[in-house]
């Protein structure tokens, strides 16, 4: 049986901020529209336990702020499909192609805001204790570890602020942080230097986790002396930056060397109609409010471009 | 047909879960894992594992929201 082909104006990838904004101004646009999400609808920031720099919100959950803007894009009509995976695509100037699992789309315009993914830890036994020690996602693994002690590794808000959440858990935090300074918002630092439950252990470098079924313990080195030596712990959260999810793309869309796509000012790629918004695109600053913004322009310039070549 | 879905109150993973089969019309035990030490048990003693959700269909077991598992199992 031929899979069903879905002619719609604009097909956005990726169901996070950035996605959700450029929903909500298709929608308002009219546009027939589709966005798909392969994993949960809000993206990162549903992973963020509170934001507390989102203009508007003085203090919000993130999971809290992406219903937000999931109800609002399906009050205007936006069609999200959470259900379906992209198996292949094709982009060229004049046409635009994605097949997924259920259908083949073409839409006349594309915006890619497929975001980001955790790094993961660069450490020997990653895969072999990942989700039994090894995690990326306070909100989503913290409970488990109710009681016990929770190293988390890195040096920027994600760290400092996914410290302070897991200690609702935790009978102890422990930061290990190979420099001797954080590079995340001095407010959250001071929390953190105050919580009694977290201890910083400044130059130090994570080199591996063991255990048996489930890890037990983490070796750290020390980035000044050289020393080894074991800290007994139950978990060990990555907070060291994101990976840009952009494999699908990579033979069309010009990336720059870490992967990330390359945009103008109005997020146009090097493919004429095809987009990129939020934390996906080459940038110094990745924030909700930037990708909001992303999303925004995205769609804009998107609607331009329908309209403009449907005159032609 | 029996399906059973073990899962957590704030487990997204899990909300996804539930909705797919709710979108093709499949009835099932919504059991929530942290209000229910026993069911916590069962499901771990079932899944050889703590992560939710946990799919438990005709008796064969799926950890995670795996689609394509699930299609299999469910005949979609």
């Amino acid at each position: 049986m031929d899979k069903e082909i879905k002619n719609v104006d604009l097909l956005i990838i990726g169901g996070g901020p950035a996605g959700l904004t450029a929903a909500i101004y298709a929608a308002r646009a009219k546009l027939n529209m589709v966005l798909l999400e392969n994993q949960i609808t809000g993206g990162q920031v549903r992973n963020s336990y509170t934001i507390e720099n989102y203009p508007g919100f003085k203090t919000i959950e993130g999971s809290a702020l992406a219903d937000l803007m999931i109800e609002q894009a399906k009050d205007l009509g936006a069609t999200i499909d959470e259900f379906d995976q992209i198996i292949g695509v094709k982009l060229t100037d004049q046409e635009k192609t994605v097949e997924t699992q259920s259908y083949i789309y073409k839409p006349k315009a594309i915006i890619i805001a497929t975001g980001a993914s955790p790094r993961k830890l660069p450490i020997p036994n990653e895969d072999k204790y990942s989700g039994r020690g090894v995690h990326y996602c306070a909100v989503c693994d913290g409970a488990v570890y109710e009681g016990s002690v929770i190293g988390v590794v890195g040096g920027g808000n994600s760290a400092l602020e996914e410290a302070l959440f897991l200690t609702r858990f935790a009978s102890k935090v422990i930061m290990i942080r190979r420099y001797d300074y954080f590079k995340g918002e001095k407010a959250t630092l001071e929390e953190v230097e105050r919580n009694p439950k977290i201890e910083i252990m400044y130059n130090w470098d994570l080199v591996n986790v063991e255990g048996e079924n489930f890890v037990n313990k983490a070796i750290v080195k020390n980035t000044i002396t050289g020393e080894e030596k074991d800290l007994e712990l139950d978990a060990v959260f990555g907070y060291i930056g994101n990976v840009p999810k952009t494999e699908l793309f990579r033979e069309y869309i010009k990336l720059n060397e870490n992967g990330y796509i390359i945009t103008d000012e109005n997020m146009q790629t090097n493919i004429k109609g095809v987009y990129a918004a939020g934390d996906v695109r080459e940038k110094v600053y990745r924030q909700i409010t930037t990708a909001v913004a992303d999303g925004t322009i995205a769609a804009l310039a998107a609607e331009k471009f329908i309209v403009e070549s449907s005159r032609k | 047909m029996s399906v059973t879905v073990y899962s957590t109150t704030t487990c997204p993973w899990c909300v996804k879960a539930k909705d797919y089969l709710k979108s093709k019309g499949i009835e099932f035990n919504d059991i929530n894992v942290s209000l229910d030490p026993r069911a916590a048990q069962e499901m771990i003693e079932k899944s050889g594992q703590r992560g939710v959700p946990v799919l438990d269909i005709n008796g064969n077991i799926v950890v995670g929201f795996d689609k394509p598992q699930i299609d299999k199992l469910l005949g979609l």
